[in-house]
């Protein structure tokens, strides 16, 4: 191998482990573990303090807004019969309601309580309320709830509503 | 017509089987009773498929619910457009949409090349006709659209009201028109490797192809954003949500493409680069669209049917498998004739821009799989976001900036230190006049300012590079041909159209960091509660809190809305309207932002709670610089695009008399 092209091999080297280190700092700052509620019940509270992100269903009717400060937010999340209690500070998402999958990001405090400050909702409501709706129509009896098509999410839209 | 729809992508099905089978043994065998024969099916699988779309159109415009994918999404009250472009809306009409496109695509390569290019396009045509078997099966066998329900209902379920807004019939179309383009590069690449003619003909043969689709992608990005922007009310355009992610890596690795293919045509070297570079993009395209309809990676986005991801991982799969070893088979005689000179040389910034550009593309596919891959490992799914994203590629994109600028003045092949003297000197010093200008005006309290800082050093570094070159050249023609400086310019850009398209994207691509630092640095924003005739204060603007109206608009929607009389320097300005849209039938609001854009700053107002009965309301307010830049960014981007791929008959010319070279190799007979 030709020295110059030894030159450029090093010169190309040096931009990788450039890259590599900026993923690697990268990760070990800003990553965030990510957990459904009943996986972080399971872990503890081993979690506590960390950087976490949670996904959960809302518990129908725990939506809670302070009468003072309406961005003020309390609320539980549940997946498979374990719950988890959040508070939340900022405007929520047009369609976080009871009955909704969301994903919040924070820490888990000493008390238990989530501290989210993302708050994100996954899936158009729409469908659900639809959903419900179709009911009155004959047409749609027979094709009965659980054998109404799964919903697809339309590629590529930005159907998010990250605060 | 349902049934004629269905039929007719069997049909297409059943053609395409044929399609590739004869092209593949009429070449091999030189069969041109096969050949012909063959050749007529890129028409037939395009009529086919546009057949079936247009009976899917129809049973949008005519609410025919007994049609699953119809009674999804639509319904009887939705407006003319949005039904036409719920045909996209879905998991299945997109996948019909992306076969209408790629056999468009296929049936005007085969319309370009008739008779031409005979070593390459047969089997170029044979692998887009192989892609689009793929999902031919898909429609026919996975995800029909002309799936029916037994009793149709009466009405359909409706388009979600996010969707219904303009850019649903833009945007979608935009990106596709990108991802799905891709697929002609790749086809003649993996045609060169299997014919052995690895020569620089199919660069030149696909290159206003990889051009126009890395346009189309690139504005179906910015589309994307700006819908978010716009609609979401989270006062962002881009989030590194998985999906914007499966977008952007194509984009980036397309990039590095466009650049590294220069250097081919020019010094025949980084053949093996630039072969990897084109599979990989089209990689990436089906990769993303595997992200984006698996499930596998947690988004906010939902995808239901993950048996599709599976197809699609198989796919990706076999191309991956199939384009490394067919490489590696074609290495020996993928060897270049030339090879890097100096570090100091054009060829070598282009070979910085490509590593850059992959960097870039790396850093976000590894954040996209993270989660995965953390969890394969070490048994915890770790996530990361925006603040992972922003952390590492705005340093590699920094560079990147600073290249655009380094480019187009260094020399090839080897640049002599007077040469950088002459060539650097202007642009340096009027850049560290501009940062100096800027200093006492820009805020510099942490390392987003700082780097936003020096964004804008090295806007004005790049900016003045490329005047630079537009005058240099301007000043020749004026001087050889006497002509008045506009003529000059006009002319010196008309008769090199590539280069000069090209440094005009590159100045939308400065405005487009500008944007992007401006905006993410200098960002303000307030929450606030307040009743009627309370003021606060943000970026110099007083807003006061007028009153909250309530609208009936129709007999389907109802407006409510904050009216926020906005002062500057005691004036009023502005009244700001932000709004929340109830629509009857659904439990939850639609908001809908209020926005003041100019060059110099977007406020953007967001009504996000009310209080009917004592009409107390809660506001959010951003103030952020610069956003415009972005979206002017892309209109440059557009115009330089346009004259790069405009038809120059210089260019026409030189390839006819290439193409005639070419015909004696493979003669089809004459009819």
């Amino acid at each position: 191998m030709k020295p110059k092209q030894i030159k450029f091999i090093i010169g190309s080297g040096l931009i990788v482990v450039a890259v590599g280190y900026l993923i690697t700092t990268g990760i070990t700052t800003t990553s965030k573990f990510f957990f459904t509620v009943d996986e972080l019940q399971a872990a503890g509270s081993q979690y506590q303090g960390a950087g976490l992100k949670v996904k959960g269903t809302v518990v129908n009717g725990s939506i809670n807004r302070n009468p003072d400060n309406r961005l003020l937010v309390s609320f539980r999340i549940e997946e498979n019969k374990a719950t988890l209690p959040v508070t939340y500070k900022g405007i929520t998402p047009d369609m976080f309601e009871g009955g909704r999958e969301v994903v919040v990001e924070g820490t888990l405090g000493t008390d238990g309580v989530f501290h989210a400050n993302t708050l994100m909702t996954s899936c158009p409501s729409k469908y659900e309320a639809e959903k419900e709706a179709g009911k009155t129509h004959p047409g749609s009896i027979p094709y009965g709830k659980d054998k109404l098509p799964a919903l697809e999410s339309p590629k590529i839209l930005p159907e998010k509503t990250t605060i | 017509m349902n049934d004629i729809g269905e039929f007719a992508l069997l049909l297409a099905l059943a053609t395409a089987l044929y399609g590739v089978v004869s092209y593949v043994i009429a070449f091999r065998s030189n069969r041109v009773d096969l050949y012909l024969s063959a050749d007529k099916t890129p028409i037939i699988v395009w009529a086919c498929v546009m057949v079936s779309s247009i009976a899917l159109w129809r049973a949008f415009m005519a609410n025919d619910f007994s049609l699953q994918y119809v009674w999804a999404y639509s319904n009887i009250d939705l407006d003319f457009f949005y039904k036409f472009a719920s045909f996209w809306g879905g998991q299945k009409g997109s996948l019909l949409f992306w076969t209408l496109i790629l056999t468009t695509y296929m049936m005007v390569v085969h319309v370009q090349n008739r008779k031409q290019n005979l070593r390459l396009v047969p089997i170029a045509l044979a692998v887009m006709m192989v892609i689009t078997l793929f999902f031919l099966v898909l429609l026919n066998f996975s995800t029909n659209p002309f799936e029916r329900i037994p009793l149709p209902p009466e009405d359909g379920r409706g388009l979600n009201p996010l969707l219904q807004n303009y850019w649903m019939v833009i945007h979608p179309p935009t990106l596709y028109l990108g991802y799905v383009g891709f697929t002609v590069p790749f086809a003649f690449a993996i045609a060169a490797l299997l014919t052995k003619n690895l020569d620089d003909g199919w660069i030149r043969l696909t290159r206003k192809w990889t051009l126009v689709s890395w346009f189309f992608l690139c504005m179906g990005n910015l589309f994307g954003a700006q819908w978010a922007y716009i609609e979401l009310g989270w006062g962002g355009y881009w989030a590194w949500d998985p999906v914007e992610n499966a977008a952007f890596m194509p984009l980036l690795i397309a990039t590095a493409y466009l650049h590294s293919g220069m250097i081919q045509e020019k010094k025949d070297m980084m053949k093996v680069w630039n072969m990897s570079l084109v599979l990989l993009t089209f990689i990436m395209t089906i990769f993303g669209t595997f992200i984006t309809r698996s499930g596998l990676i947690q988004s906010v986005h939902t995808f239901d049917e993950a048996t599709l991801g599976y197809y699609f991982l198989a796919f990706l799969g076999v191309i991956v498998a199939f384009s490394v070893t067919l490489i590696l088979i074609r290495l020996p005689l993928l060897k270049g004739k030339n090879e890097l000179d100096s570090f100091l040389s054009r060829e070598s910034i282009f070979l910085l821009n490509n590593l850059v550009l992959l960097g870039i593309a790396f850093a976000t596919f590894w954040g996209t799989i993270f989660p995965i891959v953390s969890e394969a490992f070490r048994g915890v799914k770790i996530t990361v976001g925006p603040p992972f994203y922003n952390q590492v590629n705005v340093p590699i994109g920094m560079v990147l900036l600073a290249l655009i600028g380094i480019g187009p003045v260094i020399a090839w092949r080897k640049s002599s230190w007077s040469n950088l003297k002459r060539n650097f000197t202007k642009p340096v010093s009027v850049a560290a006049v501009g940062g100096a200008l800027l200093f006492p005006f820009v805020p510099l309290t942490d390392k987003s300012e700082i780097f936003t800082y020096i964004t804008f050093i090295l806007c004005i570094f790049v900016t003045t590079s490329m005047v630079i070159e537009f005058m240099k050249g301007t000043g020749a023609r004026m001087q050889a041909h006497g002509e008045a400086a506009v003529t000059a310019l006009s002319g010196l850009v008309w008769k090199n159209k590539s280069r000069y398209g090209g440094y005009i994207v590159h100045l939308g691509v400065v405005l487009l960091f500008a944007g992007i630092a401006g905006s993410q640095s200098y960002s303000t924003e307030v929450e606030k509660n307040l009743n009627i005739g309370d003021r606060f204060q943000l970026g110099g603007y007083d807003f006061i809190y007028e009153k909250l109206l309530v609208k009936k608009q129709n007999s389907t929607k109802t407006r409510v809305i904050a009216q926020l009389g906005i002062e500057r320097d005691g004036r009023r300005i502005w009244t700001g309207m932000p709004e929340k849209e109830f629509y009857k039938g659904q439990n939850q609001p639609v908001t809908e932002v209020d926005l003041i854009s100019t060059l110099k700053e977007d406020v953007y107002m967001i009504l996000a709670d009310f209080n009917p009965e004592t009409s107390a309301a809660t506001i959010k307010v951003y103030v952020k610089p610069m956003v415009k830049w972005m979206w002017l960014g892309g209109w440059v981007i557009a115009f330089g695009t346009m004259i790069a791929v405009w038809p120059d008959r210089l260019e026409a010319r030189r390839r006819t008399e290439r193409l005639k070279r070419q015909e004696a190799i493979f003669m089809p007979a004459q009819e």
